[in-house]
C-alpha cells in the first residue's frame, strides 16, 4: 500500500511541479501567417502575468492582427506578415530576480531571433540589464513599461552600445512633472500644502517620489514624511497612521502592485481626511469602482499614455479602443491598464513604419528610421529625443500626453488635466467637503 | 497619537501572526510533521472562498464554512498522499511538503489568479476609534477569532480525549501505540487540523489586502520566525513569539519605515537559531543546549 501511495504522491507531485515550472519563462507565438513569406519576428518579453504587461501584448497582437489583415510590412518589395512571438519574465513578482527575467529575454531572442522587441521589461532594474543584452545582439528595443531615465543616461554616454534601446512611454521625470501640475493645481484651489509621500521599493517609484519630494519643498509645501513598501505589501496602517497626525491634506501614491489599491481602503476605514493625488495602477481601470465597492472615490490618478480610454481629442485613441473592445470585448477593454497598451499598439505600427522606411531588418537601419519617427499615434503625437525617449508634454496633437483624472461619483473617470484633454476639474470629495 | 497606534496596531499585527502561525505550529506540536505546505494552505483556502463566492454565489457564511472543511481534507490529503510514505525522514517531509505547497501557489499563478480582483469582503466595514485611533471593525474581529482559537486549542489539546492522544503520540509514539492510539491516523487528523487553522486565519487575515500569490510564500516565512522564535511546540510560547514579532515590526515600520518590516522577522529566526535554537519558551532542545 505505501508504495501504491508513494507512486501516487511521486505523480502528483510531478505533475503539479511541472505545471509550476512551466510558469516561468513560459513562451508562445501569435500571429504566425499561413501565407509563403516568411514572417518578421517581434519578441514581446515582458511580465505577463502583470496587468500592464498582458494588456500590452494583447495591445501588440491586436496591431499585428491589423497590419497582417492588410498584406502585412513591405520588406524589399516583398509583403510579409509580423509574428508576435512572448516570454513572461515573471519580474513582477515579489522574490524574482532580475537575473532570472534576464534569463528568459535571452531565451527568447536566442530562440526566435526576433528583429526587434517592443514592450520590454516591466521593472527599471531588468531594463538596464536588459541593455546589454540589447547591445550585444544588436536587437532594436521599443520599451513601453519601464520608466527610469538612467536608460537616457546611458544611451547618451555610449550611443553606439546603446542605440537599440527606445522608450515609447513616459518616464519617470515626466510623471514628476505631471504630478507637480497637479499638486499645483491642488495648492492654488484649495490652498493645501501639506503632503505625505508613499511610493514602492522599486526603482520608478522610489525616482518620482524623490523627484516629487524635491519640487514640493522648493515649492513651499510641507512634506509630512515619505514611507517605501517592498512590492507585495498590503498594509499600509503605519503611513496612513502617520499622515493623519501630521494633518497631510493631500497623499501621494506611486505604485504599480496589485495590492496598492488596499491603500484606498485602509485609508477610508482609518478616516484619513485626505485627498489622495498620484498613481495607483489597479484604480486606473474602468472596473475599479466596481471593484473597491465606490472607496476609489475622489482619487486623482494618472493614465500614463494616453489609450486605456478613448480621448475624444485623440482621434486613434478612440479607434483604439473600439478595435481592443472587438477583439477582447468590452470588459477586458474596461479593464485595460494606465500604462503600456496604447505605447504598445502603436510600437507596432511605428515599427513597421521603420521597416518600410529602411527597407530592411537590419538593426542599424531599423534604429535610424525608428529615430526619425514623426507620427499620430494612440499616445499623441510620436517623436524622440537624442536620448531615444518619446517626447511628452501638454497637447497630443504636439507630443505624447498622460491623462490625469479623477474618479467621480457614480464611478466615471473625468479627465482633469492636462487642458487639452480635461473635461473636469479637480474637486474635493464627499468625506473632505 | 503615534504611541497608541503602535499599542494598537501592534496588538492587531501581534494576533495577525499568531492567527496565521498557529497551524503551523499545531501540526507540529501534535505530530512532528513541519507542514511547509501551510503557505500554500492558507492561500487555497482564500482561493477557494473567493470561487465559491464569485463563480457559485453562494452565501458567505456557507462559502466560508466549506472553505475550512476543503483545507482540512486538503491538509489530511496532503498527509496522506505525500507524507506517510516518507513518515519519518524528516528531510523528505520538509522537502515534500515544501514541493506540495509550492506547486499549490504556483497552480494558481499559473491559472491567472494574479490580479487585485481577487480579494474577500470583510465580515464588517467600517471602522472604531479605539483611544483616538481608527481601527476597523476586521481587524477587531481578527483580534477576537485570534483569542477564541487559542482557547478552543488549549481546551482541545488539554481537556479532551482527542487532543490528549495527540499530544501521547506527539511526547513518545511507541507508547502511545502500546496504548492503542494509531501513529498516522493521529497524524492525519493534526495535518487536517493544520488545514482548518489556516483556513480560518486566511478567511480572517486576506479581507484586509487581496489574495496574491506571493502572501504563501510569506505566511511561511512568518509561521517559522513565530514557531522559532516562541520555541516549537509551545502554545504559551507561540503566543510570545507572536507579541514580541508583531511589536517589533510595528515599531519598526513606524520609527525605521514599512520597508524594514519584513526584515525583522527574517532577523529574529537568525538570531533565535544562533543564540537560542530552542526559542523563548521551547523545551525541546533545552537539555541539549545546556550540555
Amino acid at each position: 500500500m505505501k508504495r501504491v501511495l508513494l507512486g501516487v504522491s511521486v505523480v502528483v507531485l510531478t505533475v503539479l511541479l511541472a505545471v509550476a515550472a512551466g510558469c516561468g519563462g513560459k513562451d508562445s507565438s501569435s500571429g504566425k501567417p499561413a501565407g509563403k513569406a516568411a514572417p518578421v519576428v517581434i519578441g514581446v518579453p515582458t511580465a505577463l502575468g502583470a496587468i500592464e504587461g498582458g494588456d500590452s501584448l494583447r495591445a501588440v497582437q491586436l496591431a499585428v492582427e491589423e497590419i497582417n489583415a492588410k498584406g502585412g510590412v513591405s520588406v524589399k518589395g516583398e509583403k510579409r506578415p509580423l509574428e508576435v512571438v512572448s516570454i513572461d519574465t515573471r519580474e513582477h513578482e515579489p522574490g524574482i530576480p532580475v537575473t532570472e527575467a534576464l534569463a528568459a529575454v535571452e531565451k527568447l531572442i536566442a530562440e526566435k531571433k526576433p528583429s526587434a522587441i517592443v514592450v520590454g521589461a516591466f521593472r527599471s532594474e531588468v531594463l538596464l540589464s536588459s541593455m546589454e543584452l540589447v547591445a550585444k545582439h544588436k536587437v532594436p528595443y521599443i520599451t513601453t513599461i519601464a520608466m527610469t531615465p538612467e536608460s537616457q543616461k546611458r544611451i547618451k554616454e555610449d550611443y553606439n552600445k546603446y542605440k537599440y534601446v527606445f522608450r515609447l512611454c513616459l518616464n519617470a521625470p515626466y510623471l514628476v512633472n505631471y504630478l507637480s501640475k497637479t499638486m499645483e493645481f491642488i495648492g492654488k484651489e484649495y490652498k493645501f500644502n501639506r503632503a505625505y509621500i508613499v511610493v514602492q521599493d522599486v526603482l520608478w517609484a522610489k525616482g518620482t517620489g524623490a523627484g516629487l519630494e524635491k519640487w514640493l519643498k522648493a515649492n513651499g509645501w510641507e512634506v509630512i514624511g515619505m514611507d517605501t513598501y517592498p512590492t507585495g505589501a498590503s498594509d499600509f496602517s503605519s503611513s496612513l497612521t502617520k499622515a493623519k497626525a501630521g494633518k497631510a491634506q493631500v497623499i501621494v501614491p506611486i505604485f504599480d502592485m496589485p495590492q496598492s489599491g488596499i491603500l484606498l481602503k485602509q485609508a477610508k476605514s482609518m478616516k484619513v481626511p485626505a485627498l489622495m493625488a498620484g498613481f495607483i495602477s489597479p484604480a486606473v481601470p474602468g472596473t475599479a469602482w466596481k471593484t473597491f465597492e465606490g472607496e476609489v472615490e475622489g482619487l486623482v490618478n494618472l493614465f500614463f499614455e494616453i489609450g486605456p480610454m478613448p480621448v475624444k481629442a485623440v482621434p486613434k485613441s478612440v479607434q483604439f479602443y473600439e478595435g481592443y473592445s472587438r477583439k477582447y470585448g468590452q470588459e477586458m477593454a474596461s479593464k485595460l491598464s494606465g500604462h503600456g497598451p496604447g505605447p504598445s499598439y502603436d510600437a507596432v505600427y511605428l515599427l513597421a513604419g521603420a521597416i518600410e522606411k529602411a527597407g530592411s531588418l537590419e538593426p542599424d537601419a531599423l534604429v535610424e528610421a525608428i529615430k526619425a519617427t514623426d507620427m499620430e499615434g494612440v499616445i499623441g503625437r510620436i517623436k524622440f529625443t537624442d536620448d531615444h525617449q518619446v517626447v511628452y508634454g501638454t497637447n497630443p496633437k504636439e507630443t505624447a500626453t498622460g491623462v490625469v483624472f479623477q474618479w467621480k461619483s457614480p464611478g466615471v473617470r473625468v479627465p482633469v488635466f492636462p487642458e487639452a484633454v480635461a473635461e473636469g476639474k479637480i474637486e474635493l470629495p464627499s468625506y473632505m467637503r | 497619537m503615534e504611541f497608541m497606534s503602535v499599542i494598537v496596531f501592534g496588538l492587531v499585527n501581534s494576533t495577525i501572526l499568531a492567527l496565521t502561525a498557529m497551524g503551523f505550529s499545531l501540526t507540529f506540536g501534535l505530530s512532528g510533521v513541519a507542514n511547509f505546505a501551510h503557505g500554500g494552505l492558507y492561500l487555497f483556502s482564500g482561493y477557494v472562498s473567493w470561487m465559491l463566492l464569485n463563480y457559485l454565489g453562494l452565501p458567505f457564511a456557507l462559502a466560508t464554512l466549506l472553505a475550512v472543511v476543503v483545507a482540512a481534507l486538503a491538509g489530511a490529503l496532503i498527509y496522506r498522499l505525500v507524507i506517510m510514505p516518507v513518515r519519518g525522514i524528516v528531510l523528505s517531509e520538509v522537502i515534500a511538503t515544501f514541493a506540495v505547497g509550492v506547486a499549490i501557489l504556483e497552480l494558481f499563478r499559473w491559472l491567472g489568479f494574479v490580479t487585485y480582483e481577487f480579494n474577500l469582503k470583510p465580515f464588517i466595514k467600517g471602522s472604531v476609534e479605539i483611544a483616538g485611533v481608527a481601527v476597523d471593525y476586521q481587524r477587531i474581529i481578527i483580534i477576537g477569532i485570534g483569542m477564541l482559537m487559542a482557547a478552543v486549542l488549549w481546551y482541545f489539546t488539554h481537556k479532551t480525549r482527542i487532543g490528549l492522544a495527540l499530544r501521547g503520540m506527539s511526547q513518545d509514539e511507541y507508547t502511545a501505540l502500546s496504548v492503542g492510539i494509531e501513529s498516522d491516523w493521529a497524524a492525519t487528523l493534526s495535518l487536517a487540523l493544520g488545514g482548518v487553522l489556516a483556513a480560518v486565519a486566511a478567511l480572517a487575515i486576506l479581507p484586509l489586502g487581496i489574495i496574491s500569490i506571493n502572501i504563501g510564500y510569506e505566511v511561511l516565512l512568518i509561521a517559522l520566525a513565530v514557531t522559532v522564535l516562541g520555541g516549537l511546540e509551545s502554545t504559551a510560547g507561540l503566543v510570545a513569539g507572536a507579541f514580541v514579532l508583531g511589536y517589533s515590526m510595528t515599531l519598526t515600520s513606524t520609527l525605521l519605515g514599512p520597508q524594514w518590516m519584513e526584515v525583522v522577522y527574517l532577523v529574529a529566526i537568525v538570531l533565535v537559531l544562533a543564540v537560542k535554537p530552542s526559542g523563548l519558551l521551547g523545551r525541546s532542545k533545552e537539555l541539549e543546549e545546556r550540555v
